[in-house]
């Protein structure tokens, strides 16, 4: 039996368990069937360990040729090294639903083991809802929409190779299945959310059952963002990392909603309020999630992800519609018995600044998907075409950004209920001289324009908050349970991951706007065409050509130029290439990139002699601050994994304490 | 008091700070280039601007702006003769004509709204909390030791 | 105030999901510009041949066809025999064909002519400042100038014969009215 025979088979045989699963768990929860629950939970681990064998046998066809199977014929090359093979399952459409499909079967056996263990009623329901989803997916890699393992009657001798973009990094790795277990991971709130409408429970214990995925999806997308920004930069060759293309965007809007989330829920825990919200925040970002699918596998938008059009999209459109009319029909059922338990506190509480960040964030995701949808609806409606790009969405997410820069700030700093006119003195005394400085050295350092000063104001602002919670945590613990400075540090993630984890989140943040608003204000870009020898300055470097030479490899043929760097205490080469793909008319750049903590060097080979290599056309770019984004994806994902780590058993405390605020000293 | 001073003055100096910052400059021309080239999109590529773009017709289009501007034409002057060419689609950022100015007022709209609804929702009344009379002290003091000891 | 909320809900959903599907009649290809009805911008170009400038102004009053080429182009090395057969059809005719050599060199662009059994007056547009002016995406593209001046038609990528003489004879029939 071949690989692609086996993975046909396990895909058919789990969407059968998944539609029997469906069935069972919608009996357990309706009639609580002890039987009918432990048959769902077992269809749902037998599913799950069917679709990873499907996708095993996928990435052993890619990784052994095995050009009988279309996708592999389509995606892989006998020349492909072995990495590209293996990441050759999430290299088109096929394989990413394929995937997709796996994380799902494993939350899903994840929520029948350990979930209706928990919260049987609860956990049950939830359960029905996933394995719904789970026999969706099932149905599109079994049927011709997208199934991965169609035959060819002949297999060719070679393979068509993986879109030269694709086997250009090896970030193509790692990005997409940290976005697709972050979108995936969505569906379990998403399910426990519509389980909670459906029973009609109005308490909180849905929330509870999910905090976890509900941070760990965010996290994931949130890093995966981060990695896919990073592995444009290094790999589409205009030394950007964000280009507001509609997979970018489709990728950001539930990351926005999910923040709004983890926020808003914080409300609901401490005091009782936003639960229809807080409902409809999961709803939206799960909803999103399919959205962006959608945008980016149907092909109706034009983008770099947009590799196909296929008859995926309409089913994909089903899907949502089908999402969207339930959730919203049930939420507004339900919501007459999801009343809030009191209005919110003062205006400057910490409840009304969470409010007051939700509706920021609704903005920005809701601009987001304004403007990538606009082009569409401009072009139905009156035939006009027009673009919506980089510039429109800076002039409106810019100023959003920098809001919620400044409530990321003000937040953490105010009490639950309201503030004395003390606290706030004491609480924002520092921080306000921080933001000062932070101005001041914007400018001393030479930057210029307004949106990056205010960036660097409020990032010494928020740095400040950090710093001083941290201080005044420590200095409690110190007091109170006499321990010494690095002890009590280390307890506070210890004891209190999650509001400690956050602000190192924060931290992440402050990172990711400093290289954002720097990198934005201070490019400084030169071309220019050299002969050997020759030597370009710019922004205070020097980069001399030594030559220009041609590479061939088994996969690929390359003209690249060798570069020496100078000047600013640098020294590095670099080698910019175009390379030629047998399977693409168009040479890829790639660029040669020096990365520094300061300023990376990005070159670029925009041209070169094809008769005698003797000239070459340089393209550089000296982007300030751009690795402190990828710091700050990795600060963000510490602060996750800190806020996710389960806290040790509590002794009980010797002493009332008050958190926050610490008393007047 | 003192901080109270303190804070106020740290905001004046950010004022002052972001007001240098904005002050009106006679940009250079390479200035204008870049800022004009930002506002079109490259023809030949996946919805990057001009600027951004390393494509030949890129640089084509880059040529040009710059001999515009050294011919001394204004920045919309300009960007009219592209979009005589190109049309709408060639600007990044659509212009204010009546379609299009309902994604520059929804953003807007949405955030006034939701503010108004937020501000509904808070309780109103005085910005500022009383202080906490002794006997609220010490039930504030139980609850949170209940809850610290529940958390575990 | 509650019941505003749920209809503004419930219309947004409609309005998500009628949008997307219409979508789906979109093709992200089919890009329309500016240029159709309008003057056609006025070039000066140097022929391929070195034989001197070739200016649009010379064929005021005469139905032009202009097409964008280039030597790397593939596709346009499939468009090229319906040109060739458009271009023996209307030979002597008010109809003249104009090739202008996209984002190329003279060289590069004579020898793709010479290969290819050209005959039509060509230019070489090196700079790229005929074709922006023209709101060109990329090679080949094909304009129909009429005798008034104006761009009646415009066709993205390789072009059949049927296309041609219909975009011709449109312009010729709408002259003689």
């Amino acid at each position: 039996m071949s690989a692609g025979d086996l993975g046909a088979g396990a895909l058919r045989a789990a969407l059968f368990l998944a539609l029997w699963g469906t069935g069972a768990a919608v009996y357990a929860a309706w009639r609580r069937d002890a039987r009918a629950l432990s048959s769902a939970r077992v269809s749902a681990a037998v599913a799950f360990a069917l679709v990873v064998v499907a996708a095993l046998s996928m990435m052993f066809a890619l990784a052994t040729h095995d050009f009988s199977i279309l996708y592999v014929a389509e995606n892989n090359a006998r020349e492909t090294p072995l990495l590209y093979s293996l990441a050759g399952l999430w290299a088109a459409l096929e394989g990413s639903i394929l995937l997709w499909t796996a994380i799902l079967a494993g939350a899903t056996a994840f929520v029948a083991i350990r979930g209706t263990a928990v919260l049987p009623r609860l956990g049950t329901t939830a359960l029905a809802v996933l394995f719904a989803m789970l026999s969706f997916f099932l149905l599109l890699v079994t049927t011709p929409a997208a199934d991965p393992f169609v035959r060819l009657a002949l297999a060719p001798d070679n393979g068509n190779g993986p879109n030269p973009l694709l086997q250009n990094h090896p970030l193509m790795a790692l990005h997409p299945p940290l976005l697709y277990l972050g979108y995936v991971l969505a569906a379990v709130p998403f399910a426990y959310a519509i389980a909670s409408l459906i029973l009609g429970e109005g308490g909180d214990r849905w929330l509870v059952a999910t905090r976890h995925f509900a941070l760990v999806s965010w996290a994931l997308l949130g890093v995966g963002i981060v990695a896919g920004a990073w592995w444009s930069y290094a790999v589409l060759g205009w030394g950007g990392y964000w280009a507001w293309d509609p997979v970018e965007n489709a990728a950001i809007m539930p990351w926005l909603t999910a923040t709004a989330y983890l926020h808003s829920v914080m409300v609901e825990e401490k005091r009782r309020l936003l639960r229809t919200w807080n409902i409809s925040l999961v709803v939206a970002t799960f909803a999103l999630t399919i959205l962006g699918t959608f945008l980016t596998r149907s092909g109706v938008v034009n983008s770099v992800h947009s590799f196909t059009q296929s008859a995926i999209g309409p089913l994909l459109l089903g899907y949502l519609t089908a999402i969207l009319v339930l959730s919203v029909g049930l939420l507004l059922w339900r919501s007459p018995q999801l009343r809030d338990a009191g209005p919110v506190g003062a205006p400057l509480s910490r409840e009304a600044i969470f409010l007051f960040q939700n509706v920021v964030f609704m903005a920005a995701t809701l601009t987001v998907l304004l403007g990538t949808l606009y082009p569409l609806v401009a072009e139905a409606i009156s035939g006009a075409q027009l673009s919506i790009g980089g510039p429109y969405f800076d002039r409106v997410e810019i100023p959003l950004a920098l809001a919620l820069l400044f409530l990321m700030g003000i937040g953490p700093q105010l009490p639950w209920h309201g503030a004395s006119r003390a606290t706030l003195e004491r609480q924002f005394t520092a921080p306000a001289v921080a933001a000062a400085v932070g101005a001041v050295a914007a400018l001393l350092t030479g930057t210029t324009a307004v949106a990056a000063v205010l960036t660097y104001a409020l990032a010494a602002f928020v740095v400040a908050t950090v710093v001083q919670e941290f201080a005044r945590g420590a200095r409690a613990r110190r007091a109170l349970h006499g321990e010494t400075g690095m002890t009590a540090f280390a307890n506070l993630f210890r004891r209190n991951g999650r509001r400690y984890g956050g602000y190192v989140v924060h931290l992440g943040i402050v990172l990711v706007a400093l290289a954002v608003a720097t990198s934005q204000a201070r490019t400084v870009d030169a071309e220019r065409t050299l002969a050997p020898g020759e030597t370009l300055a710019v922004a205070g470097y020097e980069v001399r050509l030594e030559g220009v030479r041609s590479v061939v490899e088994p996969q690929r043929d390359s003209v690249v130029a060798d570069l020496v760097i100078s000047g600013n205490g640098a020294s590095d080469r670099l080698h910019p290439a175009l390379v030629a793909y047998p399977n693409s008319p168009a040479a890829v750049g790639a660029p040669g990139i020096g990365a520094g903590l300061r300023d990376d060097l990005y070159t670029i080979l925009a041209a070169y002699d094809q008769r005698s290599l003797s000239w070459a056309t340089i393209r550089i770019r000296v982007i300030p601050l751009v690795s402190w984004l990828w710091l700050g994806g990795l600060v963000i994902g510490l602060g996750a994994v800190i806020a996710a780590l389960p806290a040790p058993r509590r002794r009980p405390a010797r002493m009332p304490v008050i958190e926050a605020p610490a008393p007047a000293d | 008091m003192s901080s109270r001073i303190a804070i106020l003055a740290a905001f004046l100096a950010v004022a002052v700070a972001i007001a240098i910052a904005a002050r009106p400059h006679d940009p250079t021309a390479g200035e204008r280039v870049d800022r004009i080239t930002a506002e079109l999109r490259c023809p030949v590529c996946q919805g990057l601007s001009v600027k951004d773009s390393g494509s030949e017709t890129a640089r084509q289009m880059r040529d040009l702006v710059a001999q515009r501007v050294a011919e001394g034409r204004s920045d919309s002057e300009i960007l009219a003769e592209f979009r005589t060419s190109y049309g709408d689609w060639i600007l990044l950022s659509p212009p204010l004509s009546s379609w299009s100015l309902l994604i520059w007022l929804v953003p807007v709209a949405a955030l006034a709204a939701g503010l108004w609804i937020a501000r509904s929702r808070i309780r109103g009344g005085a910005v500022l909390a009383p202080p906490p009379s002794p006997s609220e002290l010490a039930s504030l003091r139980e609850r949170v030791a209940a809850e610290e000891a529940a958390e575990g | 105030m509650a019941r505003i909320a749920r209809i503004a809900v419930v219309v947004a959903m409609l309005g998500l999901v009628l949008t997307l599907a219409l979508a789906f009649r979109r093709d992200p290809h089919d890009i329309r510009t500016g240029t159709v009805g309008k003057p056609a911008p006025a070039f000066s170009l140097a022929r391929l041949d070195g034989s001197g400038q070739l200016s649009l102004a010379q064929y005021a009053g005469k139905t032009v066809v202009v097409n964008f080429f280039a030597s790397w182009c593939l596709p346009c090395e499939q468009e090229n025999p319906a040109l060739v057969r458009v271009y023996e059809r209307y030979r002597g005719s008010d109809v003249v064909l104009i090739g202008i050599d996209y984002q190329e060199s003279a060289d590069g662009g004579l020898a793709y002519v010479r290969r290819m059994g050209i005959s039509w007056p060509t230019v070489a547009d090196d700079d790229g400042r005929v074709a922006l002016g023209y709101g060109v995406f990329g090679p080949p593209e094909t304009f129909f100038i009429g005798p008034d001046g104006v761009i009646a038609g415009r066709h993205i990528g390789p072009i059949d014969e049927p296309t041609l003489v219909r975009a011709i004879e449109a312009i010729r029939t709408a002259a003689t009215q």
